[in-house]
């Protein structure tokens, strides 16, 4: 398979109703691929399906590694996604302080995932953490700071700099400017635009913010009601919407 | 036009790129399914060194024709084709292709000029014009200096090099995005209008660029509403005419070329 990450008709209901439905999707390496639509129409769902932290109740997920095997990740036990999630994926979560720990520095937050797939070596790990700090535009001078002490965009580039760290090939991210101001929302998105295109790393990106989706995205995924309703290149889907869910909501965007 | 795309790929050497009976139609979902039809039966076929300048009237369809052209619009009906010699057919059809296959042929091959430039926030306009080269592997270093040389010829003042185009007026912002579309010189060139908020002395400048492309072998097919401009740079002018299709249902073909 070419595809870095592969799902057929991948199901999650809850209690028989919501979550996403007969899902097909694939993600190619460097490639970011942006999952559209409202509240509610099963994207978040999707995501973590997609990213197995969440088991699913139909369909097929097949991820291809850096060694070039093909995991069937509907078969993995624990410990083999744990190992995934550390050496080839990243997650950034919505909420920065759910991606974060409150309790070590911005130093630790970012070394942490190095030590877990065995970094030991304190200097190294404190020179790569401060690298980092600078590399997501943060002053590399509060790496001693606990995360509480940076504002809430501050926050989200330190659980960016986390989740890169350990030079992931595919990252997760649940609505990553979501709840940003508009100014902190733009450096965010620069940010994320150069991370991926200069690491060449795939993402899937769920947003209900078709601006984000236009500027970071390749391809675009509509959804509603739990299932995919279009899906293309990103621009064509958004000057030429075909389905007449995409077509409102192209149109309810508000004109800068 | 009664050949195959086999057939004319194969003994056109050439030709770059070949769209054939394209109707466009919109249905609006939002407004009860009103239909537009922008083009009907429109073909065309653009070869190496060739110019062809798109006239007609405003909404006789010509900026959807390139949109379509390029993969941005999905064309209703008929089938486009673009030369891809890595392939054993010598094209791809774009109206048949996957993403994945539309974004690899925007690398390679086909390269367009909006009417307006998108600003990507925060980027500098040094940046967005080296942008396209950095993408094809070229190192930074070099993209860089031919963006400046670029940004130098289109008369983008220096000082405006390292800011972000947001600010710009509207003949700057069209010049940063002149230079982004043409700096990879790829084969088939689709502009749409580059030169309509420039003043005289810049679209002899961006005349000259696309005359250059031109004689360099690139296939060009462009809109272009002055005529001093349309002059220089067309071989060809083709024709696209409203009247047949009027947004009533109409089999009318609607192109004549002079």
């Amino acid at each position: 398979m070419n595809a870095l990450l592969k799902a057929s008709g991948l199901t999650k209901r809850y209690d028989g109703r919501g979550g996403c439905v007969d899902v097909d999707l694939d993600v190619y390496p460097g490639e970011v691929l942006c999952i559209v639509g409202e509240s509610g129409s099963g994207k978040t769902t999707l995501l973590n399906a997609l990213a197995i932290r969440t088991g699913v109740d139909s369909g097929a997920l097949a991820y291809r590694t850096r060694e070039g095997d093909t995991l069937d990740l509907l078969a993995l036990n624990e410990p083999q996604k744990r190992l995934l999630s550390r050496t080839e994926w990243g997650f950034v979560h919505q909420n920065a302080r759910d991606g974060l720990r409150r309790n070590v520095s911005a130093g630790a937050n970012i070394g942490e995932p190095l030590m877990a797939i065995g970094a030991r070596h304190y200097g190294r790990l404190r020179e790569t953490a401060s690298d980092w700090m600078t590399r997501v535009e943060l002053d590399a001078a509060r790496i001693d700071e606990l995360p509480s002490a940076f504002s809430g965009g501050m926050q989200q580039r330190l659980q960016i700099a986390r989740n890169l760290v350990t030079g992931p090939r595919l990252v997760f991210m649940d609505e990553p400017t979501a709840g940003l101001d508009v100014s902190v929302q733009a450096r965010l998105l620069d940010l994320l635009r150069t991370l991926t295109s200069k690491l060449h790393l795939a993402a899937v990106i769920v947003t209900h913010d078709i601006g984000v989706a236009r500027l970071l995205a390749h391809r675009l995924m509509v959804m509603k009601d739990g299932r995919v309703v279009e899906s293309g290149l990103t621009d064509q889907v958004l000057d030429d919407p075909q389905h007449p869910y995409t077509q409102t909501l192209v149109a309810s965007v508000l004109p800068v | 036009m009664n050949m195959t795309d086999e057939e004319a790929f194969a003994t056109g050497d050439t030709l770059m790129l070949r769209a054939c009976g394209i109707d466009k139609t919109f249905t609006l979902h939002q407004q009860g399914g009103a239909r537009i039809h922008a083009l009907a039966g429109v073909s065309l076929e653009v070869k190496r060194g060739e110019c062809i300048v798109l006239a007609g009237a405003s909404g006789a369809g010509k900026s959807a024709l390139l949109r379509c052209m390029y993969g941005n619009y999905l064309a209703t009906a008929g089938s486009i084709a673009v030369r891809d010699d890595s392939r054993p057919a010598r094209y791809v059809s774009l109206t048949q292709a996957t993403p994945h296959d539309i974004i690899r042929l925007r690398t390679t091959t086909l390269g367009y000029v909006s009417q307006f430039l998108r600003a990507i926030p925060r980027v500098s306009s040094l940046d967005l014009v080296a942008e396209p080269l950095i993408t094809r592997g070229v190192d930074e270093d070099e993209a860089r200096d031919r963006a400046c040389a670029l940004l130098e010829r289109l008369n983008v003042p220096r000082r405006l090099w390292t800011l972000a185009p947001a600010t710009f007026s509207g003949g700057e912002q069209q010049r940063v995005n002149i230079a982004r579309g043409l700096i990879a010189a790829q084969p088939v060139l689709l502009l749409d209008e580059p030169t309509a908020s420039l003043d005289a002395e810049n679209r002899d400048v961006v005349a000259q660029l696309i005359v250059d492309a031109r004689e360099c072998g690139a296939a060009i097919v462009g809109i272009f509403h002055d005529s001093d401009t349309r002059e220089r740079v067309a071989t060809r002018i083709v024709h696209i005419d409203s009247s047949s299709l009027s947004n009533h249902d109409s089999q009318a073909g609607a192109v004549h070329t002079c």
